[in-house]
């Protein structure tokens, strides 16, 4: 193990420890993709791809002077993409919680909408895109397929939740007093909170490949997307790799917060998250 | 807190109380796609306001089913049961009930869930926190008011629930083997803890239990039951003192004869 030097024996009962390990552990992994990727790029040796200097380079330039076809810097990017992707999230959230509990909720209900959700569900987020776009603008439409993306897996994750609370619970709350609407408010809801969270974090990880996607086919206000599509139709190619290196950098930070948060929240709410 | 004068310390048994529960011609029969298992069958039982009764029955013979029609949350097949004149058909906060597995909320605090019946039925905060905590000492665990759920034994949790179903007051107490999973001392202790919190109050209970010994040490009746469906094999009356004594004479007597008769039905656990 290379973390040995810190504090001898490795004990996984201790933060410190285990902080370090997974630390080593994510810098080793992370420096073989860039190894592979390098050799690759010298043993290909096509422009389309490039070695990890010159994509720095320009990813360097990019945070350093903007790209200089547009004008924008890389936080106007980022920002813009960031801002789709938050409102994309925020609106499936308040439409598939709210619904995933009615639907989890009223046996009767679910049954009806079952066929025609599952007849939705597998189509791929992005094959909406170009209908959204044009339906809603370029403003809205990659919001609108960033929804698409995030609201199935929440509202699953939540009729799932409703669906496996224990009836004894419910029954708890029945000789306790509680009218239904009580049981509903403090009993469902909160129960159901735990598996929210997980579809949260599933939800996410799908809508920001959503986002990027998206964005492909929004050219004109488009965020990482556009700056990837334009690159690539200007071919510079170390420009199209930086682009792509900021979105998997975003994404990591994206999946690791939610799943940051999924954690507190399944703890705070008397639930092991696993 | 509605408390009548208190009993304190009086045997249970042998005051003149009335009728509380009338027990009519109860059955239940569980349809589930073709198969149909017919769990009770003309089941009637009177029980006396203010008694501890208690059920010993086989592993699967209905006893958690038979609390569940009193407590209103499953209807029956046929029959009824009747608290103070009036039809249980649905549940209510007049019949309180202590679920075999706790059925505590998870992502409540013991306070929180000692003060969910309150809450629901509208108790002004400051009030709700008052009675919450009174009954939290009378179960031993005020310095445990602010722990979660998940970070207490299973007797304390146990007790969280009696407090949680004592807190709001109910006529009637349904306690489903409240001690089953508990390790003999500690249910040594509960069963204590139990009679004493008993005494203080006057409420009527209803109580479930695998062990014989257990049912004499505490029950004023001990109503012996039979295999699916369940019926009433025997009804025994007992009409000694509290805290009873298990190794005397008598109480060995009365465990050795109730046991033989279980064992007629089934086997089971002392
Ligand atoms: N919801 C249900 N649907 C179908 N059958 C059920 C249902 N609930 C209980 N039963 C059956 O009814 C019988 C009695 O169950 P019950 O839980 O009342 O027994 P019990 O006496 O409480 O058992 P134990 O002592 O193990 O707690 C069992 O055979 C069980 O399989
Ligand atoms: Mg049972």
């Amino acid at each position: 193990m290379g973390c040995k030097a810190i504090g001898g024996r490795y004990d996984p009962g201790n933060r410190a420890h285990r902080l370090a390990r997974s630390a080593c552990v994510t810098t080793v992994s992370l420096a073989g993709l860039v190894l592979v990727w390098w050799f690759l790029s010298v043993a290909i040796d096509r422009q389309m791809l490039p070695s990890p200097p010159e994509v720095w380079d320009a990813l360097a330039d990019l945070f350093a002077n903007g790209d200089s076809m547009t004008g924008r810097s890389a936080w106007t990017y980022i920002g813009s993409s960031f801002s789709t992707f938050i409102k994309g999230f925020l609106l499936a959230f308040a439409v598939a919680f709210p619904l995933g509990l009615a639907l989890g909720y009223f046996n009767l209900l679910r049954e009806f909408a079952s066929p025609a959700f599952e007849v939705l569900r597998p189509i791929a987020p992005v094959a909406w895109a170009p209908v959204f776009v044009i339906l809603f603008g370029y403003q809205i439409g990659p919001m609108m397929v960033v929804f698409v993306g995030i609201f199935f897996p929440l509202m699953t994750s939540v009729i799932f939740g409703v669906r496996k609370i224990e009836p004894n619970w419910t029954d708890a709350a029945k000789t306790l007093g509680a009218s239904p609407l009580q049981i509903f408010c403090k009993v469902v809801v909160p129960a159901s909170i735990p598996y929210l969270m997980n579809g949260v974090k599933v939800g996410l990880g799908i809508g920001w490949m959503c986002i990027v996607s998206a964005e492909l086919y929004a050219s004109p206000v488009g965020g990482i997307g556009f700056y990837i599509s334009n690159q690539a139709s200007a071919g510079y190619w170390p420009g199209v790799f930086s682009g792509i290196f900021l979105v998997g950098v975003l994404g990591i930070a994206t999946v690791g917060a939610a799943d940051y948060l999924h954690r507190s929240l399944s703890k705070r709410m008397g639930v092991d998250a696993s | 807190m509605k408390r009548a004068a208190p009993v304190a310390k009086a045997p249970r048994f042998g005051e003149e109380r009335g009728v509380q529960i009338v027990i009519d011609g109860l059955g239940k029969t569980y349809r589930r796609e073709d198969r149909e298992t017919e769990v009770i069958e003309g089941f009637s039982l009177e029980i006396r306001r203010g008694e501890l009764i208690s059920f010993v029955g086989p592993s699967g013979c209905g006893k958690t089913t038979l609390l569940k029609l009193i407590a209103g949350l499953i209807p029956p097949s046929s029959g009824a049961v009747y608290i103070d004149g009036r039809l249980c058909a649905e549940p209510g906060a007049d019949r309180g009930m202590v679920f075999q597995d706790f059925a505590l909320f998870p992502w409540r605090s013991v306070r929180k869930n000692v003060e969910f019946g309150l809450e629901v039925a509208g108790v002004p905060r400051a009030d709700r926190r008052e009675r919450a905590e009174r009954y939290l000492r009378l179960v031993g665990l005020e310095k445990f008011a602010d722990s979660r759920v998940s970070e207490l034994s299973g007797g304390m949790k146990q007790r969280v629930a009696i407090a949680r179903a004592l807190v709001v007051g109910p006529d009637v107490i349904l306690m489903d083997e409240p001690f089953g999973a508990l390790d003999a001392q500690t249910r040594n202790i509960m069963q204590n803890q139990l009679t004493d919190i008993l005494a203080s109050t006057d409420q009527t209970i209803i109580f479930i239990t695998h062990s014989v010994d257990e049912a004499i040490f505490l029950s004023d009746r001990v109503v012996v039951q039979t295999k699916r469906p369940m019926r009433i094999k025997e009804i025994v009356e007992i009409p000694w003192e509290r805290p009873r004594d298990r190794s005397s004479m008598e109480f060995v007597e009365l465990r050795k004869r109730i046991l033989s008769e279980l064992e007629k039905e089934n086997v089971m656990d002392v």
